[in-house]
């Protein structure tokens, strides 16, 4: 190890720089206290290239050092690249740097073999699919990856959204950003989506962006690409509505619409009440409300 | 034409199967003859993707093991016309030109006098077999407006094609099957339809139509995201629930006016065709046709009367 001026490194140079986001509070705070503890390494080279240790330059520089612990190697750019991606490994990556690590393999020429080897390293499944979702990933605009970073979302999830627009990505980053999301609720919201872009050619964003939470949301996309189903759900609640049935009783209907029958619940803990249920059913009967329900999906 | 590889294979365990069916939904108790697996076609919404899984088309080349199959299932059936198809797993004819695969099946129809055959296809091509056809061989194709031929059914072949090898098919003695499956709803589908039925019935006896299925676009959920990766407007315009199978399938107000419509307008052309919907409730055979079909069995039955009523004692 040994200490050089900082002004000796190429500090613009990020070749093999995968670190996403380059600045970390945590760190910088522990470098303010504790010094650089682990030296970065440099690639011998005039000025030195940083190959590990962008974030740890940037706070120290940060903090005004003007030197900085190091270990020069002597390697080829190849190596010096899996040097970078094999030091930052055991940290854990994020999906950002993982693609980060794969675009930057494939500029430098690396195979598809040691590319897919280093997928799998890194705990990706080596498919063409996958890596083309890494390229995309690694170009992609700065809030999308803050914001994939921030929800960890699965790359199920991120391939969907990849399959937006940048402009539309915006829309969509907003509409999830203040809300309660799981990743369930983001991959049915994101086929919703996608279902009514291809059904409309494009996306109104003013209809949904004021939605009150994801359950509002998903409603009202539903309402969008399910018209008559919507329709049919608010038909059989006025029906229902108008039964005004006890809490002891029920008429459950397919959520689909789909079965030819209905079922009709009664609970009862004495014979009373199945005497008024009956008597409330006779009632519903020859309302008409029965034959309503029946009728919902046959017009 | 693609060059999917083809894998010859022997012929294992049972190549003759009761079609799969779906639950709570009527079914017509066809058997089903897997001679061939996978499809070089290359349709859209083929739910063979979700089906098979290999990237060869395999082609089962022990024919006496098939025929051995196919007529223990037509001793076994005390009841029923057996009726047998090749258009389940690939189309009947894709690959027959090249391989003739289907000559031993029809001369084997022809002279057992006891079952049908039905070769189910979207390409037009039959040239090679007319000389061994017979009227226990049933000639179908699957048929749509040109448009989706054109935008969701590629490398098939074009419908005027399609009713001239049908057309071709009658005059050789043969009755014919035409299938409207799947049915897509999409923009201006109903107009298309129509014009579609017209030139049906320009083109073709309508007489000699043994039977036309209607079975509107169902489809596995592994497929939907296929449809929406492709962005296929044509299969995504319509409102779609989950039926009760699990599978995709168009809202029932939907299917039942579809149904409706041609139902109308194929019995407008020949009051006589025997029509049926493949793999739908009992409700909607209901809303659709007057009929009260309670089961299988009972559209089976349908089949058994149309096919008599059509062969009289030659069958």
């Amino acid at each position: 190890m040994e200490t050089i001026p900082i002004d000796q490194i190429n500090i613009h140079e990020r070749r093999f720089c995968i670190s996403y986001p380059l600045y970390d509070e945590v760190l910088f705070l522990s470098i303010k206290r504790l010094g650089i503890i682990q030296p970065i390494i440099l690639l011998n080279s005039s000025p030195f290239l940083i190959i590990t240790g962008f974030k740890r330059l940037e706070s120290a520089i940060k903090l005004g050092y003007t030197k900085i612990p190091c270990t020069i190697v002597d390697v080829s750019e190849k190596e010096a690249l899996l040097y970078s991606i094999h030091d930052n490994i055991k940290r854990g990556l994020n999906i950002v740097e993982k693609a980060y690590s794969i675009e930057k393999m494939l500029h430098m020429g690396f195979g598809t073999p040691e590319t897919y080897e280093t997928m799998t390293i890194l705990g990706l499944e080596p498919h063409e699919k996958v890596l083309k979702n890494l390229i995309a990933i690694a170009y992609a605009e700065e809030p999308f990856k803050d914001f994939i970073i921030t929800r960890g979302f699965s790359m199920k999830n991120i391939e969907t959204l990849l399959s937006f627009d940048m402009d539309e990505r915006r829309h969509i980053i907003q509409l999830f950003s203040s809300r309660h999301i799981t990743e369930s609720s983001v991959r049915e919201t994101l086929q919703m989506i996608s279902i009514l872009k291809i059904k409309r050619g494009q996306i109104d964003f003013n209809e949904i962006i004021d939605a009150r939470n994801m359950d509002d949301l998903k409603k009202r996309l539903k309402k969008m690409i399910n018209p008559i189903l919507s329709s049919l759900e608010e038909r059989l609640k006025n029906i229902k509505h108008q039964c005004a049935l006890p809490p002891n009783m029920d008429i459950k209907v397919d959520p689909f619409f789909e079965k030819e029958y209905i079922d009709i619940w009664i609970r009862a803990k004495e014979v009373q009440e199945i005497e008024d249920a009956i008597e409330k059913l006779g009632r519903i009967l020859e309302n008409g409300h029965i034959r309503g329900i029946f009728e919902l999906t046959k017009d | 034409m693609n060059l999917q590889r083809i894998n010859f294979v022997e012929a294992k365990g049972n190549i003759v199967r009761d079609c799969p069916g779906t639950k709570n939904h009527i079914c017509c108790g066809y058997k089903t003859i897997d001679l061939i697996e996978g499809c070089i076609l290359s349709c859209s919404y083929c739910i063979l993707k979700t089906y098979i899984n290999s990237p060869y088309i395999k082609i089962n080349r022990d024919i006496p093991y098939i025929l051995s199959q196919v007529d223990k299932a037509i001793e076994r059936e005390k009841h029923h016309i057996l009726r047998f198809g090749t258009g389940e797993l690939s189309d009947s004819l894709a690959l027959d030109r090249k391989y003739k695969l289907n000559r031993p099946l029809i001369e084997f129809f022809g002279e057992k006098k006891k079952a049908l055959l039905e070769l189910k296809s979207k390409w037009a091509y039959i040239k090679h077999l007319i000389p061994y056809l017979n009227p226990f061989t049933v000639i179908s194709f699957s048929l749509a407006p040109q448009r989706i031929i054109s935008q969701e059914e590629k490398r098939t072949s074009p419908l005027y094609k399609r009713l001239k090898a049908a057309k071709n098919a009658q005059d050789q003695g043969c009755f014919i099957g035409l299938h409207f499956d799947p049915i897509i709803i999409y923009d201006g589908f109903e107009r298309d339809y129509e014009y579609l039925i017209d030139d049906i019935s320009r083109t073709l006896d309508l007489k000699k139509v043994i039977w036309v299925s209607l079975g509107l676009l169902r489809f596995p959920p592994k497929l939907l995201n296929h449809y929406i990766e492709e962005g296929r407007k044509n299969l995504l315009h319509g409102e779609f629930i989950r039926g009760e199978d699990g599978k995709y399938r168009y809202i029932k107000n939907e299917r039942i006016k579809v149904f409706k419509m041609l139902y109308n307008l194929l019995k407008n052309k020949e009051e006589k065709l025997f029509i049926y919907m493949c793999m739908e409730r009992e409700d909607i055979w209901k809303e659709v046709t007057g009929m009260a079909l309670k089961d299988n069995e009972a559209l089976t039955g349908l089949f058994d009367k149309r096919i008599k009523t059509l062969y009289g004692g030659r069958l």
